[in-house]
């Protein structure tokens, strides 16, 4: 890097390298990182689990406590208050609507203000459906005040402007819907919280005197989807199938990238068509190889065939199947071997490419075998290439899913990918597939950390 | 290792026991030789026979799919039948266009934000620069599986969901980390020596990318652009999660394959490997500047 020493001893900062990382950078906090922080919340924060009740029928008024999702609740009292913008689309809001309303008070005067829809009877409307003259509504009960209020705004805390008796003819002048806050008590543990609520996080009982939090809006810490994830019945089959697969198919693997790396790294003629061959799988996707295995499989595939052809069977074998689970392992061991060796074997030849010709040379001249030339001098030159190949394969082998859903139709054997699948796409589950997801980042994080310090541990021996 | 270790053609008088050693050392070669060949013809078959499995299932009628015992020899009959029934079927050609759309974005948009990156990393020794190599690694680690649940609910919040631009935009986010590292390998190919003569002759910074070094990278560039593109037409987990109406042509045969008839499986498994089949033939040569890097 002479480029780069010759740039490091002008003393000024150098901004270029910074302004030209800087549009990665930017994409993968916001691509990567953050959708992986919000990933891992997902997993453990509940939404609304909790619900604040306000002192008063205000957002901004003080905290009167929180209640959790699911609280039943006595409703004392109920209000209207102006719908927050953020909130008009919703369709689960408790509404009511308000007139402004112009008539004959009581004594007579002409007055304009506000009363609640329900104290109006609708007479007429315009072309638009929009109601302009109505009447007063008179009241039946006899305990209930049989004049109704009218308030200078949309609201019964108001200053009252005067009073209308039933059936006194009024122009209606506009129009507003409030959503009701309820002012409700319910159960905090031992405690009895009370306060005001907007009407959208509550499920009022047919008898208006009873309601339930549906909702609330404040998110919680919550173990929740993770003990449904553990208590998943497919969760442990996942987890052991993945790590049985992992440890069948790994060190297998490695054996046969090597060989195909001394093989492309031997000189021969026509090497080039060989690292074409090795190398095609590279390309492959994990549904397609899923599929040719798939191929191979089935029962009137081409085993079955080729055993038939060669007189070893007198009828075509079951190998996909429920009761034959070790077989679609074995499919899945096969063509996990067929598709993800070529990606060890392009980092093992990167390695060999390392290595200097002149000490294999050397070897071979004093006459060590292939097989001591392989154990004494490539295998402890390639460590760090082997090293990132084993996290990068491990990695990989967590997320397996295509193949396996091919070849077992994501029942009989179930890996943890296909899990987080089934709980985001069948059962529709966010959570708990975020918390699969997490689980496989966890396993991921541990066995890079494993690799790296069992590799460390054994070069502080060799020291 | 294997290279051949002549005889020595000196005037010397070679004694017959040294000649008698090399004779030995060259029948070791040639049967080392011979077996590696053997080796290599193995693992090719090993590869190679799977794939002629579901070409000549792929290529022929569909009759012929269902039947029983199958023929070894493969394409015969030889027909474009079962390809022609598996390309009318609902979804596909939409799929195709899909899958072809969202490559696209993707090796576009990884390029550009990438390349920069990969010229940062080659040509400056700056602060943070193993930092930035190293979390680069980390990022390329992580697994899809985590990603795209969150991005699909995030995704699903702001109005995105289901579309072919944020499923690339997913995809370039698992492109870029190696399209960083290819390229920063192909940039460092190039010596800076000649760009610093370029700049000798007058040439400003950016001339000297556009003419001397530009040219001399854009295998490289077309390399890695192919190899995204290859990596994004495979990619079916977060395909699947993140689409429901336009899905790409591997989310469209995934959850259409319980319901779908043997031709069409593998018909969908052989089309899904063509690009695999014709790309990796054409990078080849880069695949060792791909991953070489990695381990360094």
């Amino acid at each position: 890097m002479t480029t780069a020493s010759r740039l490091k001893t002008r003393k000024r900062i150098n901004w270029a390298p910074y302004l030209l990382i800087l549009p990665s950078l930017l994409y993968l906090a916001l691509f990567f990182a953050w959708p992986m922080v919000q990933g891992l919340i997902l997993a453990v924060r509940e939404e609304g689990a909790l619900l604040t009740l306000r002192s008063e029928a205000d957002l901004n008024s003080p905290v009167a406590g929180q209640l959790a999702r699911g609280t039943e609740v006595g409703i004392l009292n109920q209000q209207g208050n102006p719908i927050p913008a953020d909130a008009l689309g919703q369709n689960n809001l408790i509404t009511e609507v308000w007139f402004r309303v112009r008539g004959q008070d009581t004594e007579g005067q002409s007055i304009e203000g506000w009363a609640p829809e329900r104290r109006i009877r609708v007479r007429e409307s315009d072309a638009n459906g929009k109601p302009v003259s109505g009447s007063v509504r008179s009241v039946i009960s006899s305990t209930a005040d049989p004049l109704t209020k009218v308030y200078a705004e949309a609201d019964e805390g108001s200053e009252v402007v005067g009073q209308l008796e039933a059936r006194t003819a009024v122009e209606i002048l506009d129009q507003s819907t409030l959503e009701v806050w309820f002012q409700v008590n319910g159960q905090n543990g031992n405690e009895t919280v009370e306060g005001w609520v907007p009407s959208r996080y509550l499920n009022v009982l047919s008898d208006g005197t009873q309601a339930r939090i549906e909702e609330g809006d404040t998110s919680q810490f919550t173990t929740r989807y993770l003990q449904r994830m553990a208590n998943d019945r497919f969760f442990w089959p996942a987890l052991r199938t993945t790590l049985l697969l992992i440890i069948l198919i790994i060190p297998a693997q490695f054996v046969l990238a090597i060989i195909m790396a001394l093989v492309i790294q031997a000189d021969l003629k026509g090497s080039g068509i060989f690292l074409y061959i090795f190398a095609i799988a590279l390309g492959a996707s994990d549904l397609a190889v899923g599929i040719v295995w798939y191929s191979i499989f089935t029962q009137l595939g081409y085993l079955n065939s080729i055993l038939q052809g060669l007189g070893l069977i007198d009828a075509p074998l079951t190998y996909l199947s429920a009761d034959t689970r070790y077989w679609i392992l074995v499919a899945i061991w096969l063509a996990e071997m067929w598709r993800a060796t070529a990606i060890v074997m392009v980092i093992v030849v990167a390695g060999m490419q390392a290595i200097s010709r002149e000490v294999l040379e050397a070897a071979e001249v004093f006459g060590a075998t292939l097989w001591q030339r392989v154990r004494y001098i490539i295998l402890p030159l390639l460590r760090p290439s082997l090293q990132v190949a084993l996290i990068l394969r491990t990695i990989l082998a967590f997320q397996v899913f295509g193949v396996v859903i091919v070849l077992s139709g994501g029942d009989v054997v179930t890996v943890l990918a296909n899990e987080t699948y089934r709980q985001y796409y069948e059962l529709r589950n966010f959570n708990v597939a975020a918390a699969y997801a997490s689980f496989i980042l966890l396993l991921s994080m541990i066995t890079a950390f494993f690799y790296l310090r069992a590799v460390r541990t054994q070069e502080e021996v060799a020291e | 290792m294997t290279t051949a270790v002549e005889a020595p053609k000196s005037p010397v008088q070679v004694s017959p026991e040294v000649k008698a050693i090399h004779r030995r050392m060259l029948r070791r070669q040639r049967l080392t030789r011979a077996l590696t060949y053997l080796v290599g013809i193995l693992i090719s078959l090993w590869v190679l026979i799977p794939i002629l499995f579901i070409a000549s299932m792929a290529l022929t009628t569909p009759a012929e799919v269902r039947s029983y015992p199958k023929g070894i020899l493969p394409f015969i009959p030889f027909s474009f039948e079962t390809m022609e029934f598996f390309l009318n079927s609902r979804g596909i050609l939409p799929g195709l266009r899909n899958s072809v759309v969202v490559a696209i974005i993707t090796l576009i948009l990884s390029t550009l934000i990438a390349a920069p990156a990969g010229y940062a990393l080659s040509r400056f020794i700056f602060r943070g620069r193993d930092v930035f190599r190293l979390s680069i690694l980390a990022v390329r680690a992580f697994p899809i599986v985590i990603l795209s649940i969150p991005l699909a609910v995030v995704f699903i919040r702001t109005g995105i969901y289901d579309s072919v631009y944020s499923l690339a935009l997913m995809h370039t986010a698992l492109a870029l980390p190696t399209t960083i590292l290819v390229l920063s390998s192909v940039f460092s190919s190039i010596p800076y020596e000649l760009e610093e003569a370029a700049m000798v002759f007058g040439c400003s910074p950016a001339q000297a990318f556009r003419h001397v070094v530009l040219p001399l990278v854009m295998p490289g560039i077309a390399a890695s652009a192919i190899f995204t593109f290859v990596l994004s037409w495979n990619e079916v987990f977060a395909a699947t999660i993140l689409t429901i109406q336009n899905r790409t042509l591997p989310a469209q045969v995934l959850v259409t394959l319980n319901q779908s008839s043997e031709p069409y499986q593998f018909a969908g498994g052989f089309f899904m490997m063509i690009p695999a089949l014709i790309f990796i033939f054409f990078i080849r040569r880069y695949l060792f500047n791909m991953w070489g890097q990695i381990s360094k």
